[in-house]
């Protein structure tokens, strides 16, 4: 087969691939940074649009809600789904509808699971209902400064958390068993096996759920969208919303291209720090 | 015999390409969709959407329809990027400058006169006009009544609210009285239906003489910190705080909270009659929407018209559609049967009247009421190319506001947040 014909092939496989990326992303990406150069009604390129967006206070809060809740929610959603992923890997009884149960919010669309819990985590709701039964007192949720970014995080979680789960459950049932005869063998107790043997064994699964996690994080929307629009007092104004407002509300492509670029180069800066965090002694040797 | 055969043949070909013909353009004919954009339920529009399909049968309307808050943002997705299978969409009269200077209507000045015609009003032509030129076509006007409860207020020992504008009650006595009814087992003392939205609150400010927050040739400058925006906005922030009022309800569930007979005072478009004369054993009476003592009188008024995507796939059937709606009584009067807003049209006017003054033994006197305040009292949202975004701050503060925020650092921040975002709308 000559070289040309090689070509040829695997233009034809790949093709279609590289047509999707230049068009679905690096076209889009490449006229978002064009469009945030140019100021509205601008002819000229300049950094007028950055300006403005970091010397607005609605901006720089978005930026500190966006980086508190990330803080917050991706290990509190691996801890979970870890410590989940952990229980269903032993054998109890009922494990298929123990699995089911936990991956069943995945399955319902984020927007659905925006509505039922907006209604739940009304003042006058059921959530409250229970918890005044209970004698506790009555929550504010999503109409309160201080619980509403709480309240997004448990609603956000909630669909996560099983979502998660099934990554780490695949990457435990991996792990052969004769590595667990060994240590134990070795007298290793049950605090042992885990830190010497399923986490270094889980590290490249747990890599790929904390990055796809931290990302999706970055860019939930519907939730805040659905019940908050980034209130009570700019709470949950995280940057996804803030974009959505500036671009579709207000009508000010230019700014809102500006923090997409900033959204892009929060979340490079993230991941590259966390795949080097993740990344085991050997790798840095080699 | 041989020219007869070729005479028949040839007849034979041209009448099966006529037929043919026929048929394809019938076909085509039969093609035509137009696609219509709004906020309202389907049921709203299906009326006149059959009365115009039975008119044009080769052309089909499909509605579309999404919620309030997302309207904006279909237009600016769909009709801003070119997207030519939106024909049709409904445009709140204040957002129109902003649409029009950004390119997403059609300009409708050869409609001008047909327009004027059929709405005889020069203020509506002016609601859908910008830079000298019309870009919709004006269907409904609106304005806000006091709805109450007779059986909450009876409860109470309350005197029932007069339907005449003269004995028009103040905020101080509706409070007063709404905290009564809510003593003597009301859920709620007084609500109103668009909880956030500036739309309806706006007459409280005019009201008590804080202005309508913007300033400036263009309207372009916020203004709404000053006293008597802080003094308002505490009034509204308390009826939330001392539990007139429920927190956390959107607008499209308030309605439904007075239908069931939980609220006793309640400020609501005339829009609402329809659902609320749906509710079974809901004793509602109107009332002249209030105003604070020693304020002026005001009211909301303006709503929705039609106005056409200039990329429109059928330009032709999109215009046909849109002025069967607005300029014809019948379309006019068709859009209010399930949704009793007020039509601008004056054929659609008078068939309106006639179907609100049937109601006035049971509810009180809604169409005096809706006819004096759209000549007396009614004051339209501030006409700018801002408007879209000066809506969306004010209506994010409405929020904070009621939800407990601290008023003059909610109206601090919306002022500063407008003075950066205001001037980048030019």
């Amino acid at each position: 087969m000559t070289r040309s014909r090689k070509m040829m092939i695997l233009f034809m496989f790949l093709g279609p691939t590289l047509a999707a990326v230049i068009l679905l992303r690096l076209w889009p990406a490449s006229m978002a940074v064009l469009e945030s150069l140019y100021a509205p009604r601008a002819q000229t390129m300049s950094l007028e649009n950055y300006a403005y967006i970091f010397g607005d206070p609605l901006f720089q809060k978005s930026i500190l809600v966006t980086l508190i809740y990330s803080i917050i929610v991706n290990p509190l959603q691996i801890a979970i789904a870890l410590a989940l992923a952990l229980l269903l890997n032993v054998s109890i009884p009922l494990i298929g509808l123990w699995r089911t149960l936990i991956l069943l919010p995945v399955a319902i669309p984020q927007s659905v699971s925006a509505v039922v819990w907006g209604i739940g985590l009304r003042p006058d709701g059921p959530v409250n209902g229970l918890l005044v039964a209970l004698g506790l007192g009555e929550q504010r949720f999503l109409t309160s400064p201080d619980q509403a970014l709480g309240s997004i995080i448990l609603i956000v979680s909630w669909i996560g958390i099983g979502y998660w789960m099934t990554f780490l459950l695949a990457g435990l049932q991996d792990i052969p068993k004769s590595l667990y005869e060994a240590i134990r063998i070795d007298g290793a107790n049950r605090w042992q096996q885990f830190r010497y043997i399923t986490l270094p064994q889980l590290r490249r699964t747990l890599t790929f759920v904390l990055v796809a996690n931290t990302v999706s994080n970055f860019l939930v929307f519907a939730p805040v969208q659905i019940l908050t629009q980034g209130g009570p007092q700019g709470s949950t104004n995280l940057i996804m919303n803030d974009i959505y407002t500036r671009g579709f509300v207000w009508g000010d492509s230019s700014s809102a291209s500006a923090a997409t670029v900033v959204l892009v180069s929060l979340v490079l800066l993230v991941v590259v720090m966390q795949f080097r965090l993740m990344r085991a002694p050997e790798d840095n040797a080699a | 015999m041989q020219f007869n055969r070729i005479r028949r043949g040839v007849c034979a070909f041209a009448v099966a390409a006529l037929a043919s013909g026929g048929f394809v353009s019938a076909a085509m004919a039969q093609s035509v969709t137009v696609n219509f954009l709004s906020a309202q339920n389907d049921d709203v529009f299906q009326p006149v959407i059959d009365a115009f399909e039975a008119a044009n049968p080769d052309i089909d309307v499909v509605h579309q329809t999404v919620p309030f808050d997302e309207l904006n943002t279909a237009i600016e997705t769909r009709v801003a990027r070119g997207d030519g299978t939106i024909d049709v969409y409904a445009a709140d009269t204040p957002r129109i400058p902003a649409f029009a200077s950004r390119g997403y209507l059609l300009n409708l000045d050869d409609a001008k006169d047909k327009i004027t015609g059929a709405v005889p009003s020069a203020v509506e032509l002016e609601l859908v006009s910008h830079g000298g030129s019309v870009w919709a076509y004006p269907m409904w006007t609106s304005t806000q009544l006091m709805y109450f409860n007779r059986d909450l207020l009876k409860a109470a020992k309350l005197e029932m609210p007069e339907g005449g504008t003269s004995a028009r009650m103040t905020w101080e006595q509706v409070t007063a009285n709404a905290k009564a009814a809510q003593d003597a087992g009301a859920e709620w003392g007084v609500m109103f239906q668009q909880v956030d939205r500036y739309y309806q609150l706006q007459a409280l400010f005019e009201s008590s003489g804080a202005g309508n927050g913007l300033t400036g040739d263009d309207l372009l400058e916020p203004a709404m910190n000053g006293d008597k925006w802080v003094e308002t906005a505490q009034w509204y922030a308390d009826i939330f705080e001392n539990g007139l009022a429920p927190r956390g309800v959107s607008p499209s569930q308030t309605d439904d909270l007075f239908a069931r007979g939980k609220v006793a005072y309640y400020i609501a478009g005339p829009w609402a009659i329809a659902a609320f004369n749906a509710a079974e054993g809901l004793d509602y009476g109107v009332a002249p929407h209030p105003y604070f003592e020693g304020g002026k009188q005001v009211t909301p008024t303006g709503a929705w018209a039609l106005g056409i995507n200039p990329h429109a796939d059928n330009l032709e059937a999109a215009r046909k559609f849109a002025e069967f709606v607005t300029l014809t009584a019948e379309g006019s009067f068709l859009t209010t049967k399930n949704f009793p807003l007020i039509p601008v049209n004056a054929g659609g006017f008078e068939k309106y009247g006639v179907a609100i003054g049937e109601m006035t033994p049971k509810i009180g006197p809604a169409l005096d009421i809706m006819a004096h305040e759209g000549m007396e009292t009614a004051v339209a949202r501030p006409r700018t190319v801002g408007f879209v975004a000066f809506e969306t701050e004010m209506n994010r503060m409405f929020s904070d506001v009621r939800n407990g925020a601290d008023v003059k650092q909610a109206l601090d921040d919306t002022q500063s947040r407008l003075t950066g975002l205001l001037p980048r709308q030019r």
